[in-house]
């Protein structure tokens, strides 16, 4: 079975760069999608989860985190753009929860938030959560 | 001509000169450092991101956005991006050349507006300058950038200007950089683009869930980012032509302070000389 390559990309940084690949999990607004060699041309809004790249035989399989943004998958080569990406190895389980216990300390807090803060604070939480499902998740 | 007295004092303040300009060149060389990794990450999300749009935009049929539309109005803002100090070559000249040779040129009626000092004042005399933007801290911050690219989109949005464009030196290498103009707005495809991709892509993309939520979620960010990379664009061609000039500067120093040695040591054998003579012939006179 033939192999095809992976781009997460995030205005930071660039998280992977032709990752090879034989099988991905992509969560998008519509569900899950798995993406195998040879699919058809695709572009996908995403959703807040995990992606998770399995290299198959030769290579280690690898679990991403990403956020709001889209993938593109053309000719065997998948390209993800979004707003933040994490590694899952790099994920610290500590500063997750902490970001977590603040951010819903914030929304709960007798203060009252802007629209933008209620937002950005709602979002921090989901990303949060995701983050500690991931690292207390055995790939 | 010079006495000895004068050349040492000269010596001492090009060596004052030699420690600032060494210690911009170090400072330069680790703020370059880190504006080129800015850059380098920021690159490969921004260009794909214009691709991806490019693609989408120009296979999907009956698709409009604000941003796209191309309009009659003959206004445009033009968004200078230039350092706020000196002392770094030709930077903000080789870029304010450019903008005055586009002024020149263009049948726009063109409003200049400013990001940094120094091009304010090479332009302010060839130009309709506008509002100039600060930035709170050193480092300019995405959401600075972001509420800049707001208010330009809000005139856009608004029909005050029919065009925006952004001039900025791109980055290329350490000591090279490119003084260019975009357009920003509207990010319309010309119809030869257009023809290209569509023979490049001879299939559609299958889009999820439609390619109208896509781009429109895609298109703004698109504007940001772009908008963001120009600035770390600009930041990181300023460090690096400050480095290299810095670091001619440092040659120039050297050199310097090696003529003028020798030039002193020279006035100073020649003063010897004369005293021993001097003194040498006195004794001479004694003796007949």
């Amino acid at each position: 079975m033939g192999n095809f390559t992976v781009d997460i990309l995030t205005p930071a940084k660039v998280i992977a760069k032709d990752l090879p690949a034989e099988s991905l999990l992509v969560p998008t607004v519509k569900g899950q999608i798995n993406v195998l060699v040879d699919h058809t041309h695709i572009v996908s809004k995403l959703e807040t989860g995990m992606v998770s790249v399995f290299g198959g035989a030769n290579d280690a399989d690898k679990f991403f985190s990403v956020s709001t943004g889209v993938c593109k998958v053309l000719e065997n080569k998948i390209i993800i753009l979004t707003n933040t990406s994490e590694e899952k190895i790099d994920i610290e389980l500590g500063r997750a929860k902490k970001a977590l216990e603040y951010s819903e300390n914030m929304l709960s807090g007798s203060e009252s938030l802007s629209e933008d803060d209620f937002i950005k604070y709602t979002r921090k939480i989901e990303r949060a959560k995701l983050r500690i499902q991931m690292a207390s998740f055995k790939g | 001509m010079a006495n000895i007295k004068e050349l040492k004092m000269k010596i001492k303040s090009t060596k004052g000169t030699l420690k600032i300009t060494q210690a911009m060149k170090l400072v330069s060389a680790a703020k370059l450092n880190k504006a080129q990794q800015a850059i380098t990450t920021t690159r490969p999300y921004a260009n794909e991101l214009n691709e991806t749009i490019k693609a989408v935009s120009a296979l999907v049929e009956d698709y409009s956005h604000e941003y796209l539309n191309e309009t009659e109005n003959k206004q445009a803002v033009l968004l200078v991006i230039s350092s706020n100090k000196g002392l770094c070559g030709g930077y903000n000249s080789q870029l304010g050349k450019e903008v005055k040779k586009f002024v020149s040129e263009t049948d726009l009626d063109l409003k200049v507006f400013y990001i940094g000092k120094k091009a304010k004042e090479i332009l302010k005399n060839n130009v309709n300058s506008g509002k100039q933007f600060d930035f709170e801290g050193m480092e300019p911050t995405f959401t600075e950038m972001q509420k800049i690219g707001q208010e330009l989109a809000t005139m856009f949005k608004t029909g005050e200007v029919g065009k925006i464009l952004v001039a900025y030196n791109v980055f290329q290498s350490a000591i090279e950089f490119k003084p260019t103009i975009k357009q920003l707005l509207p990010m319309s495809l010309d119809e030869n683009e257009k023809l290209e991709l569509q023979n490049k892509f001879p299939f559609d993309f299958k889009y999820d869930p439609n390619p109208t939520e896509i781009l429109d979620t895609l298109i703004p960010d698109a504007f940001s980012t772009t908008l963001w990379t120009s600035l770390l664009d600009g930041l990181a061609s300023e460090h690096g032509a400050r480095m290299s000039s810095m670091d001619s500067a440092v040659k120039n120093c050297k050199e310097a302070i090696r003529s003028q040695t020798l030039k002193m040591n020279k006035l100073r054998q020649a003063a010897i000389t004369t005293e021993l003579i001097e003194v040498i012939s006195g004794a001479e006179s004694l003796n007949t």
